[in-house]
């Protein structure tokens, strides 16, 4: 779907919320960190950095979604939930690698799961906008 | 510096409910009332007390373990708000509702956290 369309409904209105608080909290996070403490933790960090340009560019690629053209969010939110799932998942494997926890650590759970969440939701929602 | 828990419980507890009328709002479908954006400055209002009450701590002599932590967050609290509404301005289509529903929870997850950095 190649051509510009007007955005239908408007969950996306939501979706964008969500992403802009999490782009605004996982980005403020992780610059405070990387310049506060960097060598503490920097693989944390530096990941937690990485999330927050994942939001950042979600919330384009939603925005985008929202107006018809549906690839970019369709390769950003899997590459959200992929980052979601590996770092939750050596966070439990691996917990010496994360002195500090990142955004993405256990799924999110500092972020009341949120993090593993989203993505699904986005791409539920990318699944209806498609059809 | 212990004045800053009720007025920060009280923005929670206020945020809830605003949460709570933005889910609903957006839930039922309904357009988004006039009276939620009056709630939602209410609310912009408590944070902004609440913002005042950090400062001013922070100006009496208390040191959070990360000054610059906490003013993000001071920051943060009162700008949710105003950028929310100022995101659906325009549109009071149901689901505006649920982005106002957003930045109220946003608004109270800020406020606990402002407590625990202090």
């Amino acid at each position: 779907m190649t051509q510009e369309q007007r955005p239908s409904g408007g969950v996306h209105q939501v979706l964008l919320a969500v992403y802009a608080v999490f782009a605004l909290a996982a980005g403020a996070r992780s610059l405070v960190q990387l310049a506060t403490k960097a060598d503490e933790a920097p693989l944390a960090y530096t990941l937690s950095l990485a999330a927050a340009l994942t939001y950042v560019a979600g919330w384009f690629a939603i925005r985008r979604a929202a107006r018809g053209s549906l690839g970019f969010a369709r390769v950003m939110l899997w590459i959200e939930l992929a980052g979601v799932v590996t770092v939750g998942t050596l966070s439990v494997l691996e917990p010496g690698w994360f002195p500090d926890a990142t955004v993405w650590s256990d799924y999110g759970m500092g972020y009341g799961f949120f993090p593993a969440l989203l993505p699904v939701l986005g791409l539920l929602w990318l699944r209806r906008v498609r059809h | 510096m212990s004045a800053l828990t009720p007025i920060a419980w009280i923005v929670v507890g206020y945020a809830a409910l605003v949460a709570a009328a933005g889910a609903i709002g957006a839930a039922l479908r309904a357009p988004r009332p006039r009276w939620l954006d009056q709630m939602a400055w209410m609310l912009e209002l408590l944070a902004g007390v609440l913002a005042l009450g950090a400062l001013g701590a922070v100006a009496a002599g208390d040191r959070p373990d990360s000054m610059a932590t906490h003013l993000g967050y001071v920051a943060a609290l009162v700008c949710l708000v105003p950028i929310g509404l100022q995101a659906v301005r325009g549109d009071r289509g149901p689901w505006s509702s649920g982005v106002v529903a957003v930045a109220a929870v946003a608004v109270g997850v800020v406020a606990v956290r402002l407590l625990m950095t202090r």
